[in-house]
């Protein structure tokens, strides 16, 4: 359940950034998800749902996108996206890799009405 | 209205992360974050290596558990400094909770501290202590499958142990398979077959670890 604390956080933001734009509701918000943070996509909207519940971004729509995971060879340099989560470089067979995408917890952005 | 944010929402798990593993640098400490599921054997390992390790080096323990203190009781024969966090239901350590109980011990007179986080494969592998390295331990009793299913955790930590090794006959792991999907995940791990109960391969580990706390 590491959803519940990330979507505490991700609360704690968007209610910020509201405040300070005076914002008076959020409508919308757009967050990015790296496939290795393993997030369960229902289990994290149901307790988002629960958490923003009085709240200016109660009813607020989010937009939840998973990144696939991405690697770079050490050794060749190639980069390649994964879906298998086989971290072994398919050009030259190293596994002295760099994970360069896929364990995001990104808020990209808010959208919402002005006071 | 549209107002871009783009910033990473476990900003301030992260940072406070940063300010302990500074703190830690400063004082030539290291932490070990120890994860796996409940049962695979954190604190069996715990005491079994404080046992071994505690004349030649200064350590420290931070227990984490959900809540009672019965690890804590199980190693305080040791005599090392031991600080229970209880989560109250939490399902890992966060590095707010490990900044609040590092006053409690003499960070000049430590050479290591070891974390024993909640039993549990998910939620400790996503949130940074401010350790490090990340040590999993995994049993032959709860099957070949962890790496696969939980490749955060196996990816990311520094040295794996395969305990319980001398029950492996008595159940259905499979160890080409096991090893095949680690590889597949970090194919740079070390990883030891222990028993802690039984003794079995202890010794690698302990040198292992003895060599991470000497060269810090």
């Amino acid at each position: 359940m590491h959803e519940l604390k990330i979507a505490e956080e991700l609360i704690g933001i968007i209610i910020q950034v509201a405040e300070s734009e005076n914002l008076k509701k959020v409508t919308k918000v757009y967050i990015q998800f790296g496939k290795m943070i393993m997030i369960v996509p229902d289990v994290f909207r149901f307790v988002f749902e629960s958490g923003v519940k009085g709240t200016i971004a109660k009813n607020a729509k989010l937009h939840l996108e998973i990144l696939p995971v991405k690697f770079a060879c050490k050794k060749c340099k190639e980069e390649t996206e994964i879906d298998d989560l086989i971290f072994v470089c398919p050009r030259c067979g190293s596994n002295d890799l760099e994970l360069i995408q896929g364990r995001e917890t990104i808020i990209e952005s808010i959208e919402g009405e002005k006071v | 209205m549209e107002i871009k944010i783009m910033k990473n929402v476990l900003d301030r798990n992260k940072n406070k992360a940063n300010e302990v593993r500074a703190l830690l640098m400063e004082k030539n400490v290291i932490m070990v974050n120890m994860i796996s599921s409940p049962g695979a054997g954190k604190t069996t390992l715990l005491e079994k290596t404080l046992g071994h390790l505690k004349n030649k080096f200064k350590i420290a323990v931070i227990e984490g558990d959900i809540a009672t203190d019965r690890d804590a009781q199980r190693l305080k024969n040791h005599g090392v400094p031991i600080v229970v966090i209880n989560t109250e239901g939490g399902c890992h350590l966060d590095s707010h909770s490990i900044s609040k109980v590092l006053p409690e011990f003499d960070l000049e007179n430590l050479d290591v501290i070891f974390v024993e986080n909640v039993g549990n494969l998910v939620c400790p592998s996503h949130f940074d202590l401010g350790e490090t390295f990340k040590l999993a331990i995994v049993s032959t009793t709860e099957g070949d499958d962890k790496p696969i299913k939980y490749p955060m955790l196996f990816r990311e930590a520094k040295v794996i142990l395969l305990n319980k090794i001398d029950l492996i006959e008595y159940t259905n792991f499979n160890k080409p398979s096991f090893n095949k999907d680690l590889n597949n995940i970090n194919g740079k791990v070390p990883l030891f077959e222990i028993s802690c109960t039984k003794n079995t391969g202890m010794e690698k580990w302990f040198d292992w670890i003895s060599k991470q706390i000497s060269s810090k």
